[in-house]
């Protein structure tokens, strides 16, 4: 009903300009501007409108319809459960470019760079038009998200020269680190210019670990694609492919999954949660070199791990889910191991977060330490822990409830000193929500029934979003099909891809040595970012 | 003359046979409280026959300050041994030498390290310097009030290594003066700030951004990491020593040699328990917090040179 509202103003607000409107899966509102007009349309939808951009990508639709690249503007209307998406065909050799949206709405700066490197379309005006996702060896004109593009394609090897914004001054240093580190870490280049110690600006080269993961996903079938999805990032697995279900099951034409098994979905997502915070508190002390409650962090992480184990014989929850449901009933005669396991975890957990709290030097370290401010994590679209640790009180759980979510009950922490204490204390209130969610799920769950529906067909050229909470934060999946069940594309913008831009704003003014710190706090995934 | 050869061969083996031993002991403590089994204590001795074996990477840039550094900053260490005494009767070369000399060895030493850290241009060496360079300006003076301390309570307040040994092997039932406690405490914190450990720096991290020391070494390998590591094992035993010998001398005055050996491992084993202890409750300062630490150390010591001194 409130997205059917939505749907009506966005007809009024743009009916000079639309080409074509329609409200698809309940709640996405897909409208059709032509490329001249879709900035003053975006513009119009965001101040018009209590909506944040959530995506901005491009799709490659040259062999089904027609010679033309679209692109999808995707807000996201948080208080009201709707997402919308305006998009626009661009003729793909023509000299026509789009206009650059990121001076007006700053979060999309990222995805019109991405896009630009993928698609070959050139934003005019754009702030920053540096190669985002290549690292200057890539061969220019070479647009590898553009149907043309084999996948098995070998590149010429070339050197250009990286740019980075260099700071210049009496006593300002660059130190380049990375992108091989110290630690058994994943990969990514950080430069930074600092005056001493303190880091004046931060910049961030990542893709790395791109591995072409959407254009694996082209043409393949749906049940393929679903191994994909699970290895966008380990400690998301089961969010990520829940995502990517949750999209095929709305392309599959399945409206209602069986109770079991949207219980248990709950289930494993916060066991994911649980597992990934502990992680990050547990890196935390480590990084502080608080070694007694580091090591009994990570020790409670063996314990989720090692029940996840004996739930689905996956540690990181891998295959257990598919579109439809699960693959098997896990829970079934396990109820009493995840209890105890709860109740274990509740105690201890409990006990350590007490000794790092009365730890005065401890939280010396964390507090006023790398501070987001509420503006910039607004402007950036700061998701998850990081967003709410700046009181940007945001949750998908919440505000587009998927699995079981909406008939249990939680909280969602907030709060406003922006550093990493906050993080850190959103991060312990989570675990003790995602607790008390297990036991509620364990509750409600009906005792008997099916957990899996099976889908026969996918409905072609039809498009959905799957979006999820990932312990990270937002995590939204575009899946468009093609013919006999194939993916045509398949985009996934993670929580991480949001936050390293907001990242790179917290370490400002910090000192070096507290890099690493702040960085934890937020602990993104490089692969996830980099796909 | 052969005596003192000979005594100084002795000492010499003791310190490199019992030098690495007590980080052995620190890493078993902290894996103990992690619920891990941890390596042996001895682990720190392969650790270094493995390195010694191991081939050199040097960077094509590097100057001879780079390869000379390991080996001037393993020396100074061992020759500021040499100058304490370890058991009754058994001193290197401590008649001829001055307790600021051990001072000032280790200054030699550290000179070495920032220089090589900045020869081969890398990015983290030259943070490291600049850091270490100001954590040990910063320890400075409350070492040099211990030294002047220690040096008051001999009859002609020498620094003299021989006066105080002299004074010492008298006076080893005064052990436990405030004085003598408060002095001892300032050490500590001197020897948990100069061989890089918590609080003041984290050895076991692997963030290049926060080392201090590691930073320093970051580009060393094979023989050159195994001296430095050696190195920084001899300076911790110096420290040690002064704290366990000098500060506390109870038991020192013993005439048996293997007696007397015991009763100063038993001691260095304390201390060690201690910095363990210091490290497994602290955490990691910020880098600014630092000068505070020095602070507290300066204070304690000076406060130690008032009890001995004026309100005696």
């Amino acid at each position: 009903m409130v997205s059917e509202a939505i749907f009506e103003t966005i007809n009024r607000l743009l009916s000079n300009v639309l080409l074509d409107s329609k409200l698809l899966n309940e709640n996405e509102i897909y409208t059709e501007i032509l490329p001249g007009n879709i900035k003053p349309a975006c513009l119009n939808i965001y101040s018009n409108i209590d909506c944040v951009l959530i995506d901005l990508f491009g799709n490659d639709l040259s062999q089904s319809h027609s010679e033309k690249i679209i692109i999808y503007y995707t807000f996201s209307v948080r208080s009201s459960n709707t997402l919308i998406t305006l998009f626009t065909q661009v003729p793909k050799d023509d000299i026509l470019q789009l206009e650059s949206i990121s001076g007006e709405i700053p979060s999309a700066a990222l995805y019109e760079r991405e896009v630009q490197d993928m698609y070959g379309i050139s934003f005019l005006d754009i702030p920053d038009s540096r190669e985002l996702v290549h690292h200057g060896n890539f061969p220019l004109k070479v647009y590898p998200l553009r149907k043309a593009f084999k996948v098995n394609t070998r590149l010429d090897f070339e050197r250009r020269e990286q740019e980075f914004v260099s700071i210049s001054g009496t006593g300002v240093f660059e130190v380049p680190v990375g992108p091989v580190h110290a630690g058994i870490i994943e990969p990514g280049h950080f430069r930074f210019s600092v005056a001493g110690e303190p880091i004046i600006n931060l910049e961030a080269k990542l893709y790395y670990v791109h591995r072409g993961l959407e254009k694996l996903a082209e043409n393949q079938n749906f049940m393929r694609v679903l191994l994909l999805s699970e290895r966008i990032s380990g400690d998301e697995t089961y969010t990520n492919s829940l995502a990517y279900c949750q999209a095929v099951e709305k392309l599959g034409g399945i409206t209602y999954l069986s109770e079991r098994a949207l219980y248990t979905r709950v289930i494993f997502s916060e066991l994911e949660r649980i597992c990934a915070h502990l992680g990050d508190i547990s890196g935390l002390c480590v990084d502080t070199a608080y070694v007694f409650p580091a090591g009994q962090f990570a020790m409670m992480r063996r314990w989720i791990l090692i029940l996840c184990e004996q739930l689905t014989g996956s540690r990181f929850l891998r295959n257990t889910n598919k579109p439809g449901g699960l693959r098997r009933d896990f829970i079934r005669d396990n109820e009493k191991i995840i209890v105890e396991c709860m109740d274990k975890l509740e105690k201890e957990f409990k006990d350590s977060v007490n000794i790092i709290k009365n730890n005065g030097m401890f939280i010396d370290r964390v507090e006023h330490t790398g501070i987001l401010s509420r503006e910039i994590a607004a402007d950036l679209n700061a998701v998850g822990p990081g967003g709410r640790a700046s009181g940007i009180k945001t949750d998908v759980r919440k505000e587009f409830p998927y699995a079981a979510y909406g008939k249990l009950k939680f909280n969602i922490p907030e709060h406003f000193n922006c550093d990493v204490n906050c993080r850190m204390n959103v991060k312990v209130e989570e675990i003790s929500e995602s607790i008390s969610l297990i036991r509620q799920a364990l509750e409600k769950m009906p005792a008997e029934g099916p957990v899996h529906i099976e889908i026969e067909e996918l409905i072609p050229n039809a498009f959905a979003f799957g979006m999820t909470e990932s312990p990270r934060g937002e995590n939204v999946h575009f899946v468009m099909t093609g013919e006999n069940n194939t993916i045509l594309r398949y985009k996934v913008r993670t929580p991480s891809f949001c936050n390293w831009p907001a990242l790179c704003h917290a370490v400002k003014s910090n000192t070096l040595t507290d890099f690493p710190l702040i960085n934890k706090s937020f602990n993104l995934s490089y692969a996830g970012n980099d796909l | 003359m052969i005596e003192s050869i000979l005594k100084l061969i002795i000492q010499i083996m003791i310190t490199l046979l019992i030098a690495p031993l007590f980080t052995g002991v620190i890493r078993k403590m902290k894996a103990k409280v992690q619920h891990r089994v941890g390596a042996s204590v001895f682990q720190p001795y392969f650790d270094l026959t493995k390195l010694f074996k191991k081939d050199l990477v040097v960077s094509g840039t590097a100057s001879w300050i780079y390869n000379l550094a390991p080996y001037v900053y393993f020396i100074t260490a061992l020759a500021a041994m040499c100058c304490l005494p370890v058991v009754y009767g058994l001193t290197g070369f401590s008649f001829y030498t001055d307790l600021l000399v051990v001072v000032y060895l280790f200054v030699g030493g550290r000179i070495f390290m920032a220089l090589a850290a900045l020869d081969t241009g890398s990015t983290f060496g030259g943070m490291g310097s600049s850091r270490e360079m100001l954590v040990s300006a910063l320890v400075e003076p409350a070492l040099f009030i211990v030294i002047i301390t220690i040096s008051a309570r001999t009859e002609i307040a020498s620094t003299n290594i021989a006066d105080i040994y002299k004074y010492m092997a008298v006076n080893t039932g005064t052990a436990f003066t405030p004085m003598n406690i408060l002095l001892f405490a300032s050490t500590l914190l001197i020897l948990i700030a100069e061989t890089s450990r918590i609080p003041v720096d984290d050895p076991a991290t692997h963030l290049e951004l926060t080392m201090v020391h590691e930073a320093m070494i970051l580009e060393y390998s094979g023989r050159h990491l195994a001296f430095i590591e050696l190195g920084t094992y001899i300076k911790q035993l110096v420290f040690m020593t002064i704290m366990a010998n000098i500060l506390i001398p109870a038991g020192f005055d013993n005439s048996n040699f293997i007696l007397g050996f015991g009763i100063y491992l038993l001691k260095l084993l304390v201390i060690t328990v201690l910095v363990g202890l210091v490290e497994l409750n602290t955490v990691k300062f910020r880098l600014y917090s630092i000068p505070n630490f020095a602070v507290i150390a300066l204070v304690i010591s000076i406060l130690g040179f008032f009890t001995g001194f004026i309100l005696r």
